[in-house]
């Protein structure tokens, strides 16, 4: 883990599943420093775990094979975001999540619902040049 | 590196099991909790009862796996009963609605007294 500024904390990490929990792992870390409750700190824990996951399990693409999860702290929130080289998807068709093919154990549009239900804020952004971002915000002291 | 999870099953008579999830299911081993489903449904199981109570996290990739049991249980006439979800994990089936999918009890025993009338 390398903290490239006081108030950012970045990690890098192979795109496979067994690292998710890696992931997991710093959004505890990160989130157990601030005025979080318990509670707030596993909700953080597992909407990270979840954007990772969805990078695992939903780009395909040759060449893509890390994620990039950065942390930003200021006074008022913690911002993560978790991205990826590839091409993205339409977050307008998978954010459903209950119309979605069940038989899809990743699980994309359940994914989207979980995220969407435990952070204050969620935008995804897919950019060709760029790729995915899924950039998640949870308020402090709300 | 693994996600630690430990699957354990036991049978009730002819057509009912219990797989017993304990530690974490996540998008790193559900697949391994898939395929302990899928054996017991090929075997004539038709009642499967996931026990939850020592699930300490599970993410959607765990839940859409129980989604995919649970349809090809009721493609038999089965189901699949969720017992013993701590807090959190039961939070996760009520927000994305799961709740309305799946029946779930508060222990095993509980589960097995409804599969067994």
């Amino acid at each position: 883990m390398k903290t490239t500024t006081p108030d950012q904390v970045e990690i890098r990490l192979p795109r496979r599943a067994e690292f998710v929990r890696v992931a997991r792992m710093a959004a505890c870390a990160v989130a157990s420093q601030l005025d979080f409750t318990y509670d707030v700190v596993k909700d953080v824990e597992l909407a990270v775990g979840e954007a990772c996951a969805n990078a695992v399990e939903h780009v395909a693409e040759e060449g893509c094979n890390e994620i990039l999860v950065r942390f930003g702290i200021d006074p008022t929130q913690l911002t993560i975001e978790v991205l990826d080289r590839g091409q993205g998807f339409d977050p307008n068709e998978a954010g459903g999540g209950r119309e979605q093919d069940w038989d899809d154990p990743g699980g994309l549009g359940l994914g989207l619902v979980v995220i969407r239900e435990l952070m204050d804020d969620m935008v995804i952004e897919c950019d060709e040049a760029t790729g995915t971002c899924v950039r998640m915000v949870k308020y402090r002291s709300r | 590196m693994t996600t630690p999870l430990k699957i354990a099953s036991r049978t009730e008579g002819k057509d009912t099991a219990i797989l017993s999830l304990t530690g974490e299911v996540d998008v790193a081993n559900a697949g391994r909790v898939r395929d302990a489903g899928l054996k017991l449904i090929s075997d004539g199981i038709k009642h499967l009862i996931i026990d939850l109570s020592p699930t300490d996290y599970m993410d959607s990739t765990g839940l859409g796996t129980l989604v995919g049991l649970h349809k090809r249980l009721v493609e038999s006439e089965g189901e699949l009963i969720v017992a013993g979800p701590q807090p959190r994990v039961e939070r996760l089936f009520e927000i994305t609605g799961l709740t309305q999918v799946f029946r779930i009890f508060d222990d095993v025993d509980a589960a097995l007294k409804e599969v067994r009338g």
